[in-house]
């Protein structure tokens, strides 16, 4: 009885120094709600949208300052942002979209939000606009135009008709298209606080009362209707330039700053630290969970970066996709947590047929033309390209769950991907093993070269690639030098600097390089296949009447699925290209941190900040 | 004189606009800047390929485009160098100005720490040739030498910041870190201290007793929590400071140098507390130089109450003693700091960081908090940089001595009985420094050059970063701008080490070779 009681007391009294200890101790144990998010080059501004501009710290910071009617999630898809406004097409012939921004929704200023807003976007993506303006003409090779942005030449660019036009009450803007274009929901246009862009080119360095601002706004419309070139000149010109600062602080223009986003910079240490905070009138899109504060620091180097994720310094790193900069963040597990996943940019290799199209001179090489020996020479190289064996050795040591890539219209996780490579034919490039594959190509070749036998060389191919420095590639290139030599082949794999600018040059008798999807259209990747966007010369009827079948109206998924099916049968068949990988991602996430969920699209990382949270543990 | 300066000058242009479109020509055919574009599916591709090549004028060759280039440069000499813009839309010359302070900061303290003790080092061991010292040092300083610095780098965020921050959460020695710690400085210090054996004996068991029970005390009262000397401490280091400043200075038997001395040990301890007082209040830009010179001419007059023959040494004992004394308080005052530091939401318990220059969530305003942040920021890379560089000069200083010792005209001056004082200080020494003078002159300018490695490891954005950028970019631009300013710095400074050389050295002549 007495030890009990002992005991009894002793676990009391520990409970209860405990309980003062839990007091008294460091007040650690609420989560945090500051996220540091590792950036691996400096902010040079805070307009993403200007030529020169469009780097992902810019993007990053634009992104969580101001946002839109849509954004893509992690799926690719993209999401609607109703609690910013609605959007609809309004009649299909002509084809017109109207944009409906919701009553109530204000800057950070606390500017009510309008259809106003949504038209410096047509200037900044119209070259019509900026040529009848007199702002000059983006196409000309001497002159930059006075509002220098990347928007231009887009596809808004080639359909748009006339004016955007503004209802009655300003809160919807309705734009008309010359086609039903099928895209028409990635054109959606951005807001941008005009009435700052007005205040700043009268000189104005202070917020504005709403009334002054308003006032501004309406001073925008009346520029923007008649094309007044003096103030669209001076406007043009803050636009293109004001924004390129990599410094923020008190004595910064805080009209600069106003945006409808979730946080807006709060500091920036020229190359270094931004500090962005709550924006406490935010009321534009998804409601943010629990963090306050979000800063990006620079660490350009991927050591450097997981040594201070592992100090607790940074919380967030979208990692070097490399075997050794994973395994080194996997190294420090458990305080941090490897997220990969799949970037939307694929690797594939390009056999050449003919001269690219609209250049001069020919190509003699072994693959050139569409006869019976071209096709099986070319179906031999695919044969005995080791996609598998790149697949194991350089691309699952990154990313463990990491898929070989067999159809090149679509992504293996997408919802069609499996129905597309199940009759697309290309189980003739993935049946067997690579021993058989290559004995299969061998036999092909000897067809031509009767004298072809492992290591014989008779098949002479120079190979297109990369820079020297890209050690990925020159991996990959070795791995196929070594394993088409089994079927008579003979690979030239020298690397070459600015390899990019010879896509188009005959020397070349094969490619492999990787296509950067930058968003989900309709038509896909079909283009990359259509006779004048080829530099390798392809030609295919049926692909180019899908491609403008694609781009002429909206289709519904299982329409648009069947094309890329007969598109795929029609690569294969023609044995031009394979994809092999998709580029891999690999995030090293704070083990608190909850939430990150990368998207393939930019801004990759902080797509959905709002939803991110710490827990204690 | 003139000439050869003019002509050196000249040759300086040749060299620089040579190597300029060399280096032009070669960075541009290195890379294509459209490749992004080229493999972009986005579907304005095309119009941002002209949008491009209307920036960079791609559509000029690159042995012409460098002329365009040349002609922003060429500016200077109409007092407006244009060193163009960047691919980042930034003004090239703004860049530079902005990274060359940040490089300085990176390896200025270094490469002055660095340089004071490695040539001091490397007199001690010249002068106790083949003696325990002098083995332990070349051993040290060739394991140094033969460290690559981003090896270092990472070995040094691992353990002196991840892991000492862990321990920062409890910081208790573990009894084996308290024996291995013990015997390590045992050691060092008995191979530091030569002497006989018995001495080296007693050398070792001194200093790994007392370093055990002062980790012991400092474990047990978990001083690295909330470290601080406090009044009674810091006046006993006073003390010591002022019996091994006046030792050093004036020799211990001098008992005017020792009482000053140890008068302003006991100023630092009155003192305290108003110091304390003074070190919070606003006026901070008036009150700290006020301080500093106070301090300057208490120290000054106070030896003028005990001596009044030969004062000169004995106001240096005094001023010198001062002077640390009133760092160890400045170290007090940060090390009170500590705690207040490590408490704030920006630091979150672990103070030392890994990369960077300062820490941005730390809110402005504390001029404490922002010094010790200054500091903490500034401790991995200086200790890098300084472990790698040190041997260098080690090395060099001991070579240089040992051969002026062999000289002559050091045989004549001992011979007409100088003292060795003289000898070693007058003549041997000041022949040493010729040579390092002029690897000194030539260092600087590989210092504005940047540490490529060293920045892009610790994340700060000097010369080198920009340099790594300009490259992986393929911004022309900036690459140029760089290497201009580096490259001119380079020139010059050889330059003006080979006139260096000839002023401090009366048997090299500059105008003889001109002729």
């Amino acid at each position: 009885m007495k030890v009990t009681r002992k005991v009894r007391f002793a676990i009391a009294a520990t409970a209860a120094a405990g309980l003062v200890a839990g007091l008294v101790g460091p007040a650690q144990a609420a989560p945090k709600t500051t996220v540091s998010i590792v950036q691996s080059n400096a902010l040079t501004g805070l307009n993403p949208s200007v030529t020169n501009m469009n780097l992902t710290f810019n993007v990053d910071v634009a992104y969580l300052s101001g946002i839109g009617f849509n954004y893509y999630n992690n799926k690719a898809t993209l999401i609607d942002n109703t609690v910013l406004g609605t959007y609809k097409v309004v009649s299909q012939k002509p084809f017109k979209v109207q944009y409906k921004v919701n009553p109530g929704r204000v800057w950070s200023d606390g500017t009510p939000i309008n259809g106003v807003d949504l038209l410096l976007s047509h200037i900044t993506s119209t070259a019509q606009y900026s040529v009848i303006a007199g702002l000059g003409d983006p196409g000309d090779s001497d002159v930059t135009p006075v509002f220098d942005s990347l928007g231009y030449g887009g596809i808004y660019d080639e359909h748009i008709v006339g004016l955007p036009q503004l209802s009655a009450d300003k809160m919807s803007v309705t734009y008309e298209f010359d086609a039903a274009i099928p895209d028409w929901r990635l054109v959606a246009p951005g807001v941008a606080p005009v009435h700052t862009l007005v205040l700043m080119a009268e000189g104005k360095t202070k917020l504005q009362s709403v009334a002054a601002n308003n006032a501004a706004r309406d001073k925008f419309l009346k520029y923007f209707n008649t094309y007044n070139k003096k103030a669209l000149g001076a406007i043009g010109k803050l636009w293109s330039t004001a924004y390129t600062i990599n410094k923020v602080d008190s004595s910064t223009n805080p009209l600069l700053l106003v945006g409808n986003g979730p946080f807006m910079v709060k500091t920036a240490v020229p190359n270094g630290a931004v500090t962005m905070v709550r924006n406490p009138r935010y009321n534009s899109g998804p409601k943010v969970k629990s963090l306050k504060t979000v800063v990006f620091k620079v660490i350009g180097d991927g050591t450097a970066a997981a040594q201070a994720l592992k100090n607790g310094e940074v919380d967030v790193y979208a990692g070097q996709p490399t075997a050794d900069a994973v395994a080194l963040l996997k190294s420090m597990a458990p305080a941090v947590k490897v997220i990969g996943g799949d970037q939307a940019i694929y690797e594939h290799i390009d056999l050449r047929v003919g001269p690219a199209y609209g250049t001069q001179g020919s190509y003699n090489g072994p693959f050139a033309g569409m006869s019976q020996q071209a096709v099986d020479l070319r179906t031999a190289f695919l044969l005995a390209y080791p996609r598998e064996e790149i697949m194991e050795k350089i691309i699952k040591p990154i990313n463990s769950s990491a898929q070989l890539m067999n159809s090149l219209m679509v992504f293996p996780s997408e919802p069609s991907y499996k129905e597309i490579i199940s009759k697309s034919g290309v189980s003739k490039f993935t049946a067997g093993t690579q021993a058989e594959r290559t004995a299969k190509a061998l036999a092909l070749v000897k067809k031509y070269y009767p004298n072809a036998a492992a290591g014989s060389g008779s098949v002479k191919v120079k190979l297109l690639f990369g820079q020297p420095s890209n050690t990925r590639r020159v991996a990959q290139a070795a791995l196929a030098k070594a394993e088409l030599a089994k079927a008579g082949f003979d690979l030239d794999t020298t690397p070459t600097s600015g390899w990019s600018s010879f896509l188009s040059d005959s020397k070349f008798d094969a490619a492999f390089f990787a296509w950067v999807k930058s968003a989900a259209f309709q038509s896909g990747n079909v283009g990359t296949y259509e006779t004048q966007a080829n530099d390798y010369g392809y030609s295919n009827k049926t692909i180019d009447a899908i491609y403008k079948e694609l781009g002429a109206k909206p289709l519904s998924a299982a329409e648009v699925t069947a094309r890329f099916l007969k598109v795929d049968q029609e690569l294969i068949k023609d044995a031009v290209t394979l994809p092999i990988f998709q580029h891999p991602a690999a995030n090293g996430v704070s083990a608190k941190l909850q939430g990150v969920n990368p998207s393939p699209f930019s801004p990759n990382l902080v797509w959905n900040v709002w939803d991110w949270y710490f827990t204690d543990k | 004189m003139f000439a050869y300066i003019a002509r050196r000058l000249g040759v300086l242009f040749v060299i620089l606009f040579g190597s300029s479109y060399i280096l032009y020509n070669l960075a541009a055919i290195s890379g294509d800047p459209l490749e992004a574009l080229r493999t972009s599916r986005e579907p304005n591709a095309a119009q941002q390929i002209i949008t491009l090549t209307r920036e960079l004028n791609l559509d000029v060759p690159p042995p012409l485009r460098y002329f365009i280039w040349l002609r922003g440069i060429l500016g200077i000499f109409v007092g407006s160098p244009d060193f163009g813009e960047a691919r980042t839309g930034q003004q090239v010359s703004e860049m530079i100005a902005l990274a060359i302070p940040t490089t300085l900061r990176l390896v200025a303290g270094a490469t002055v720490i660095a340089i004071v003790l490695g040539i001091s080092i490397g007199i001690i061991t010249a002068l106790r040739q083949y003696s325990r010292f002098d083995y332990a040092m070349t051993f040290v300083a060739f394991l140094l030498f033969s460290l690559p610095i981003f090896w270092v780098a990472v070995l040094l965020k691992e353990f002196l910041a991840i892991q000492f921050n862990n321990f920062l959460s409890n910081p208790t020695i573990s009894p084996p870190w308290l024996i291995g710690l013990s015997l390590f400085s045992g050691i060092f210090w008995a191979a530091i201290l030569s002497g006989d054996r018995k001495r080296v004996l007693v050398v070792f068991s001194g200093v790994t007793i007392a370093n055990a029970a002062l980790l012991q005390v400092l474990s047990v009262t978990q001083w690295f929590a909330d470290p601080g000397f406090g009044p009674i401490i810091l006046f006993l280091l006073s003390i010591g400071v002022a019996f091994l400043v006046t030792h050093l200075s004036t020799g211990i038997n001098n008992q005017a140098a020792l009482r000053s001395s140890i008068a302003m040990a006991v100023l630092t301890l009155v003192l305290y507390y108003p110091n304390q007082w003074l070190f919070e209040v606003d006026a901070k830009k008036v009150v700290f130089p006020l301080m500093v010179l106070t301090l300057f001419v208490v120290a000054a007059t106070v030896p003028l109450l005990f001596s009044r023959i030969d004062r000169g040494p004995i106001i240096r004992t005094s001023i010198l003693s001062a002077f640390i004394m009133g760092l160890l308080t400045v170290v007090d005052k940060l090390m009170q700091t500590w705690r207040p530091y490590m408490e704030t939401d920006a630091v979150y318990y672990r103070p030392v960081p890994t990369f960077g220059q300062t820490n941005a969530l730390l809110e402005p305003g504390n001029f404490w908090m922002t010094f010790l942040d200054l500091l903490v920021h500034l401790f991995l890379p200086t200790t890098a940089l300084l472990l790698i560089s040190f041997a260098g000069y080690v090395r060099f200083s001991r070579g240089t001595l040992l051969e002026v010792l062999n000289q002559d005209y050091i045989r004549t001056a001992r011979a007409k009985g100088l003292t060795e004082r003289t000898v070693i200080m007058r003549h041997a020494f000041r022949n040493t420094m010729i040579p390092l003078t002029t690897i000194m002159v030539v260092d600087f300018a590989g210092i504005i050059g940047g540490a490529i490695i060293t920045e892009r490891i610790f994340g700060w954005f000097g010369m080198g970063t920009l340099f790594n950028q300009a490259i992986n970019s393929l911004d022309l631009n900036l690459l140029m701008g760089v290497f201009f300013i580096t490259a001119f710095l380079a020139v010059t400074a050889n330059l003006v080490a080979d006139l260096l050389y000839s002023a401090l050295d009366p048997r090299i002549r500059a105008v003889s070779r001109s002729k």
